[in-house]
């Protein structure tokens, strides 16, 4: 916030709106393109714009900055417009304030692109972006605060977790003036001195600047930044994955290692990591019709189910169970925690699986949008073409993007990244859990990342094949 | 060689191509199942008379259902009368789709696609 030019930027109160209105633009663009232009998934911008450029911008900002799509997600302005007519009325459901209704929609979202092909479809790639503006606007149409955002939406999430691993936060700069202040601004929002309304919001996400501890949940709204009257938050740089490794309390969230779902998540996040790049290699469709045999099955959907269990049920069972019940026994004797329960000992460990997860996430999506980095260029240049203008000239098809060869060492690099992210947080958990024998804490947990981190390499080095007829070949 | 043969649309439609126009094309590949590498695209173009159609000009295009992968392009060889013939390149194994791009003698234009699914690594 201290950078000429990009501080007053975000120190402006209309920031947010200003970096959402060009991707409410670019989303209506996909939604038409997607509906009314090609069929063909290559030639579309809807196709294209979602499943390369976006995912692979996505990765790349949080990876180097932060959560800067949420700031500038192009639902939240259509919810600020409708709020302007329709006023939320209930609060959130108790019951439901937690994460596993988003686990849910995480893996129902990785399950519909696996069975639908939803990468090869235009019309469905823009029915989803539609679905998602509706979602947004019965959700925060009925229910106060960032309902949707907290407790919903399966994009915020995967950025929730992802950006625990990021250079930035929104954090306060000095705890002294925070002690200090008596208004709360940050989380009550800044109000009226007369009539005590509200002019400028506080967070929406329950997060209490002077508690908050890193970047889950944290949406970069900047109403916390605008809401300060002293000043004193802004984006501040910080270690990645320095929030992994403590278990302190944190502000709106509590503590990690009590919290089963944002465990549940953060393993959904880096075994999904797994699973979506095991859906374009060649060896899973040997093994559908090999499920497919077995099932008697005709349809994809049970096939796709049993893989879905094995990664996200079966596989996490035995590693973390294994590598829990290893420590306990290796630990357990020292320091007289033998009977420690496997499943919170899991839920504490669990958090370093991310580096790892968030690294496939960055060589899969990667590769895609590296190798087809330019085709943004004939697909566009196609676009207005079909217009009958063709202001950009004729498509120039031959345009793709980076080698694949070029491609996997970036690969690589982001797999050997994610790995060593995992064994120096699992190790300052095990520093943090247990201090006398922090070594053999962390053997099991470092093994599991070893075994994962092999899969990574093998799925990496599989041939990619792309294909929507997974039961028929 | 084994092939697989495919009649495609009988009756020419919604690009600019005249009303009247009538074109069957029937279609092989080799290998078949197609693998990745070079393959052999064989057209066969018969009007509503089933007298082939010479003196056409065929553009081939393939396409991955994938985004991102830029599209491979030929162009067919009339080998005999009515039928042609191109080479075209698969990089990648998975589900490909074919464009063809035919303009008659008489200068109409036809666009026709088939798939080509599984296209199988080496």
């Amino acid at each position: 916030m201290r950078v000429p030019g990009l501080g007053s930027l975000f120190r402006w109160r209309y920031a947010r709106p200003l970096l959402q209105a060009p991707l409410l633009v670019l989303s209506v663009v996909m939604i038409l393109h997607g509906l009314f232009g090609p069929s063909l998934a290559p030639k579309n911008l809807a196709t294209t714009l979602s499943w390369l450029h976006f995912r692979g911008v996505l990765v790349l900002v949080l990876l180097c900055a932060g959560n800067f799509f949420c700031l500038a997600c192009p639902f939240m302005l259509v919810r600020q417009w409708a709020r302007r007519l329709f006023k939320p009325r209930f609060t959130w459901p108790r019951a439901l304030r937690n994460k596993w209704l988003s686990v849910g929609l995480f893996v129902l979202i990785l399950f519909t692109y696996e069975l639908f092909d939803l990468w090869s479809s235009p019309w469905w790639t823009a029915w989803l972006i539609m679905a998602y503006f509706l979602s947004v606007l019965v959700v925060d149409g009925f229910f106060k605060h960032a309902s949707f955002c907290k407790f919903v939406c399966p994009i915020g999430q995967f950025n929730f977790v992802a950006s625990t691993l990021s250079p930035f936060e929104v954090k306060v700069r000095e705890q002294d003036v925070c002690t200090r202040c008596h208004t709360k601004d940050c989380i009550r929002g800044r109000r009226e001195p007369v009539s005590d309304l509200v002019t400028i919001r506080g967070c929406e996400l329950a997060l209490f600047q002077p508690s908050k501890v890193g970047n889950m949940d944290c949406t970069f709204c900047l109403d916390c930044v605008h809401a300060c009257p002293h000043d004193n938050i802004g984006i501040l740089s910080r270690l990645p994955a320095s929030e992994l490794m403590a278990d302190p309390l944190r502000s709106g969230i509590g503590y990690f290692s009590r919290r089963k779902d944002i465990a549940a998540l953060a393993l959904v996040f880096t075994l999904g990591a797994l699973l979506n790049a095991f859906g374009m290699v060649s060896p899973v469709y040997a093994v559908e019709r090999w499920i497919a045999r077995l099932l008697h099955a005709s349809h994809e959907a049970p096939v796709l189910g049993v893989i879905f269990a094995f990664f996200l049920i079966v596989e996490p069972l035995l590693l973390l169970g294994l590598a829990a019940w290893l420590t306990r026994t290796w630990v357990g004797g020292a320091n007289g925690k033998s009977t420690r329960a496997l499943l919170p000992l899991a839920v504490r460990y669990t958090y370093g699986l991310v580096p790892l997860g968030f690294g496939m996430w960055l060589a899969h999506y990667c590769f895609h949008f590296l190798t087809g980095l330019y085709t943004l260029i004939p697909v566009t240049q196609n676009a207005i073409a079909s217009l009958g203008r063709p202001w950009l000239g004729e498509p120039r098809w031959t345009l793709t993007g980076l080698p694949a060869n070029v491609v996997q060492v970036i690969e690589i690099g982001f797999l050997l990244l994610g790995f060593a992210g995992s064994l120096v947080v699992t190790y300052g958990l095990a520093e943090d859990d247990s201090p006398d024998r922090p070594l053999r804490a962390f053997l099991p947990w470092a093994a599991v990342c070893l075994v994962l981190w092999c899969a990574s390499m093998w799925l990496m080095f599989q041939p990619m094949e792309m294909r929507a007829t997974l039961m028929s070949g | 060689m084994s092939a697989c043969t495919a009649t495609l649309l009988i009756a020419s439609c919604s690009r600019p191509v005249g009303s009247s126009t009538f074109v069957a094309i029937e279609h092989e590949i080799s290998p078949e199942p197609a693998r990745v590498g070079p393959a052999t695209i064989t057209l066969k173009l018969t009007d509503s008379a089933a007298k082939p159609i010479t003196g056409a000009y065929v553009a081939i295009e393939g396409d991955m259902s994938h985004p991102g992968m830029s599209p491979r392009f030929a162009e067919a060889k009339e080998t005999d009368p009515g039928r042609y013939e191109a080479r075209l390149e698969f990089p990648m194994a998975g589900d490909w789709v074919i464009l063809l791009h035919v303009t008659l003698s008489d200068g109409k234009k036809l666009e026709r696609q088939f798939d080509v699914r599984g296209v199988r690594p080496n």
